[in-house]
């Protein structure tokens, strides 16, 4: 557990709310992948850099229902979770895909030295 | 219709109208339907099944939800997670094609490369016997030049000592004749009063071992030369009677070379007479050295060699 979901939870007691504590691991799982996402470019490619987006104000967006209390903060994480993996894949494809171009560029160029 | 009756119909069809709205599914879930409708005939279903299985069982939560309760937040909120799920799984095979793309074009290039490498190879092996053959030639060609080399050097080291043995005898003639280099050649001048008796063509034994030494010189003259012997006369008596003497002692002194081993094909006796003398016949020391004989050493005529 972090500590800010320590902190939030503190402040939920002491606050006297009924606060949704969100389960530590889902929470870390969803800032890993949006870790890697930005680490993999994803600001530099368009659609990865909207659903990160999407999955940071999903994530500032459950973190306050589970404050509030409200019982839609864990589908709201999961929420978070989706479009954060999505950009981690959106931008491992991009990387990928520049690989394979690469490759097949190479394969061109050895052919082209040519066996005579 | 009285009050009561009008508030039962309106009760009825708002009851009619909410039932017929929770049937029709919220965009989230339509969406979803879709996306998977068409993914599971694309690349995710060929490449990412795993990934697309895990998208319809969240997809079919969402269906579950919705049938059972209508449109909910819940409904919405599972339907947004398959869908993203779907668009995942169908990111995975597109990456998942590239990645085999990869390997393909890897494992093409190394057959490629492998070809060329065998190509070179062959090349290379092509080469190496022709150089081989190259090598067999060039050996037996060095042999023969070996051998050629080897007998140069024979015949340099036989003409080296010869040019030895005639330096030194040239050498030693200075002591008992006039050596010159002149236009036509070496020339080995003997006085006639050493060689000869006054008037005579006889050759004096004294004279004999100078002309040992002569014959010693001109032995090893290379085959390229020629030797001339010439009888010279003083001017007194007659022009043919000195013709004849100096031609005679000429004819003396090559015989005697000739007996001492000098080529007799390469020496030949020419009598002068009187035609050339080296000083005036003035007076009798003159007279004695223009009697002499000359031995000549030229190279030979062109045609001759």
């Amino acid at each position: 557990m972090n500590n800010k979901t320590v902190m939030t939870l503190v402040f939920l007691a002491v606050s006297g709310c009924a606060a949704i504590q969100i389960p530590p691991d889902r929470l870390e799982g969803n800032e890993a992948s949006m870790r890697g996402a930005e680490e993999l470019g994803a600001s530099g490619v368009p659609a990865a850099k909207l659903h990160l987006q999407l999955a940071r104000e999903q994530t500032i967006s459950a973190k306050k229902l589970a404050a509030d209390g409200d019982d839609r903060a864990v589908m709201m994480l999961a929420r978070a979770q989706s479009d954060a993996e999505l950009s981690l894949g959106l931008a491992r494809e991009v990387s990928v895909h520049a690989d394979a171009q690469r490759a097949a560029d190479e394969l061109k160029a050895v052919r082209a030295r040519g066996t005579p | 219709m009285n009050h009561t009756a009008k508030s039962l119909t309106l009760g009825f069809s708002l009851a009619g109208l909410l039932s017929s709205c929770a049937t029709v599914a919220p965009n989230e879930l339509v969406d979803a339907r879709n996306a998977y409708s068409a993914s599971s005939n694309g690349l995710a279903s060929q490449l990412t099944p795993t990934d697309l299985h895990a998208a319809k069982t969240v997809l079919d939560q969402a269906n579950t939800e919705f049938e059972r309760n209508g449109d909910s937040l819940a409904v919405r909120d599972t339907a947004y997670v398959a869908l993203r799920k779907i668009e995942l799984a169908d990111v995975k095979a597109r990456t998942e094609a590239d990645h085999r793309a990869i390997a393909e074009a890897v494992k093409q290039g190394v057959v490629v490369r492998d070809n060329q490498v065998k190509y070179s190879q062959a090349a290379l092996a092509e080469t190496r016997e022709a150089l081989r053959g190259e090598r067999s030639t060039n050996a037996a060609q060095g042999a023969e030049l070996q051998r050629t080399a080897s007998q140069l050097a024979s015949e340099s080291e036989a003409r080296q000592m010869t040019q030895t043995r005639l330096d030194a005898a040239m050498k030693d003639l200075h002591t008992i004749a006039s050596v010159r280099d002149e236009a036509r050649g070496v020339v080995i001048t003997l006085s006639g009063s050493v060689i000869f008796a006054s008037g005579g063509y006889t050759l004096l034994e004294t004279a004999k071992a100078k002309l040992d030494q002569v014959a010693e010189a001109l032995k090893d003259q290379s085959e390229e030369k020629r030797m001339t012997v010439e009888g010279h006369t003083d001017s007194m008596g007659s022009e043919a009677s000195n013709q004849r003497l100096g031609q005679n002692r000429a004819n003396a002194v090559r015989d005697y070379l000739v007996s001492r081993g000098v080529d007799g094909t390469k020496l030949i006796a020419v009598g002068m007479g009187a035609t050339r003398p080296i000083l005036d016949n003035s007076n009798a020391e003159n007279r004695a050295n223009n009697r002499r004989v000359e031995i000549v050493i030229r190279p030979a005529p062109l045609t001759e060699r």
